[in-house]
């Protein structure tokens, strides 16, 4: 396991006496994407200003590369190019005077990697256009761009899909499993749309009331060795109940038309064949598939906000 | 470039990048060009008049003829009376008149500092407040810059652009004042009415003193602006209670002026010109070094409430 790109350390932030985040402990590694999940106003974008700096720290510590961010801004923020909620740009110039802005701002940023950037988010056509000009979508390219133009090691985006179309996307989502695998960038990826983080992340921090509430892996290679609920259709059913309950650890359950049963994947082929020895026949086989929606609904509870 | 300097330029980029910018500088040649029309077609006669080599009786001649006027119109006494005391002036002190030229336009345009005053407190007001209506804020907090640079890149670019105006202002005056009016020479003498009193300077001079003691309301002024933009994040409110503050000094400093610590007031210590040319102070017992003190004062304290708002604050909800 690579060393950690980031560190959240305690993290806490109060305002006046209201606790916003609660201590805040999990790191996130090079290479790999970070989703950031919770209902709004969780304190997804609280933890991300502070993780850059934007707003104090009130206990505890960010560590980008090893550096503090609060007793070393500089040295830490080199590290990190980062989209704060919208990308904001500035409406009169145009996308590529936006980008010069930011490139002045640090050393070494040439001509040439801007526009190395500004092919990889797309946005040739349209960077002389007036910012001010750009649709949501490009808006978010270009925010990309400019959260690239450094080339950082840790990457933060903060609803990195909203406003696009879903080519989109997917687009944007293969980008940013490039930028992990390819360049060993740690991506950070905050949402509340989970289909969209279970697509592109490697794990998943679920943040609920400013506490972490999980950390999952996204599983993208299917457990053997996982049980599973299998449900099959059959007649006669109690003969095949019988025979089950007689052959199976965890026997089975009974449903209207079908018996359910927890197996683990390599023991379906054999049941159904040792059904279809026994003389009963099978009408329909489904595998329950226990989705991260599932999960993360069962954390979340209701969207409530404290 | 430097790491300050390439800030500076952004900045620089950014205002001129709006068309308010440049509405500024097209509204400063307007006046420069319109004021001088007037003054070449409804100026005072007696202005433009070339004299000749026996100007003394010439000069002579024009008083007796005032006189006379004063005797058969009693309005025409106020205008009069002042060509007189001119004339009589020159008279009495060989100095031989000269016709209205360039030099003297741009030296009568200064007040138009104040208009310079009034863009600059526009300027100011919007540098820091604008990135915060735009969310630009956040994109430009999270460089490798401190906050403590980044404010002062805008404060000295405010003063870059102050200085921007001024010299657009001098050279747009001169121009069109060498157009209409020609040119006594390169640093003629010009003779200006002290009230009371007359006084022969050479114009240089003058204009260095005259634009140069404006400088001290326009900074002061574009740093309070600065500084309220800083705290509140609120160009409208810079704009408002800065300009505000300009136009009301005077009377809130002669409102005040029968309470001693109305010395210590902005606005009785920005007026530096009233130490010089033997004038009285606004407020017996004031001097020059009391007042640069004061101001001072005033510019470490706008300056430093301005550091501590923008460099302590949590950026949030912007």
């Amino acid at each position: 396991m690579s060393k950690p790109a980031m560190q959240l350390v305690n993290l806490k932030k109060t305002i006046g006496n209201k606790p916003i985040i609660k201590g805040l402990d999990f790191e996130i590694r090079a290479g790999e994407v970070f989703g950031f999940l919770g209902p709004n106003g969780a304190g997804k974008t609280t933890t991300i200003r502070m993780m850059v700096g934007l707003i104090d720290i009130t206990e505890g510590d960010v560590l980008i590369e090893g550096k503090s961010i609060k007793t070393d801004f500089k040295g830490a923020i080199q590290h990190v190019g980062a989209i704060v909620e919208n990308p904001e740009m500035y409406p009169f110039l145009s996308g590529w005077k936006n980008l010069k802005q930011y490139a002045r701002m640090v050393e070494g940023v040439t001509d040439e990697r801007i526009k190395e950037v500004v092919s990889l988010v797309g946005l040739e056509k349209a960077i002389h256009e007036k910012a001010g000009r750009y649709s949501l979508g490009m808006r978010q390219r270009l925010g990309i761009a400019q959260a690239l133009l450094h080339g950082p090691s840790i990457l933060i985006l903060d609803e990195p899909t909203n406003g696009l179309d879903p080519s989109g996307i997917r687009e944007i989502r293969k980008y940013i499993r490039n930028l992990a695998e390819k360049e060993n960038v740690a991506v950070i990826v905050s949402s509340h749309l989970l289909t969209e983080i279970e697509l592109m992340c490697d794990r998943i921090g679920v943040i609920k009331n400013g506490e972490l509430i999980a950390i999952e892996e996204v599983q993208t290679v299917e457990h053997e060795e996982a049980l599973k609920e299998v449900y099959i259709e059959v007649e006669p059913m109690e003969t095949a109940k019988v025979y089950l309950d007689s052959h199976l650890e965890n026997g089975v359950g009974v449903g209207s038309k079908e018996l359910s049963m927890s197996v683990k994947r390599e023991e379906i082929p054999q049941i159904l064949k040792n059904l279809m020895e026994q003389g009963i026949s099978i009408y329909g086989v489904r595998v329950l598939q226990a989705t991260l929606e599932d999960k993360f609904f069962d954390l979340i509870g209701e969207n409530s906000i404290e | 470039m430097s790491n300050f300097m390439k800030l500076i330029w952004n900045e620089q980029i950014k205002l001129y990048a709006k068309k308010a910018t440049w509405v500024m500088f097209a509204v400063i040649l307007v006046i420069a060009i319109g004021g001088g029309l007037i003054t070449k077609f409804f100026g005072t006669e007696s202005d433009f008049k070339e004299y000749g080599d026996n100007w003394q009786t010439e000069l002579q001649a024009e008083n007796e003829q005032l006189m006379a006027e004063m005797a058969d119109d009693e309005f025409a006494g106020f205008t009069n009376e002042f060509i007189i005391a001119e004339n009589n002036y020159h008279l009495e002190n060989n100095i031989k008149p000269q016709p209205y030229d360039g030099w003297e336009y741009v030296l009568d345009n200064s007040f138009l500092t104040s208009v310079i005053s009034l863009f600059t407190i526009i300027v100011a007001a919007g540098i820091i407040s604008n990135e915060f209506k735009w969310g630009t804020i956040k994109l430009l907090l999270i460089r490798p810059i401190s906050r403590t640079k980044i404010l002062f890149s805008k404060y000295v670019s405010v003063l870059i652009f102050a200085l921007t105006l001024l010299v657009f202002l001098l050279l747009s005056s001169w121009l069109v004042g060498a157009l209409l009016f020609g040119l006594n020479g390169l640093n003629p003498m010009v003779v200006q009415d002290m009230m009371p009193g007359y006084a022969h300077n050479d114009v240089l001079g003058e204009i260095a003193k005259s634009y140069g003691f404006s400088i001290v309301t326009l900074v002061m002024m574009a740093t309070f602006a600065f500084m309220i933009s800083a705290i509140f994040r609120s160009s409208g409110m810079a704009i408002g209670l800065a300009i505000f503050l300009m136009m009301a000094g005077n009377t809130i400093v002669a409102f005040l002026s029968q309470y001693e610590w109305s010395k210590f007031i902005l606005f009785a210590n920005t007026n530096l010109e009233q130490y010089t040319n033997g004038m009285e102070p606004t407020i017996p017992g004031m001097s020059m070094t009391f007042s640069i003190i004061v101001l001072l004062v005033y510019f470490a304290i706008f300056i430093g409430a301005a550091w501590a708002a923008f460099t302590k604050r949590d950026v949030a909800g912007n």
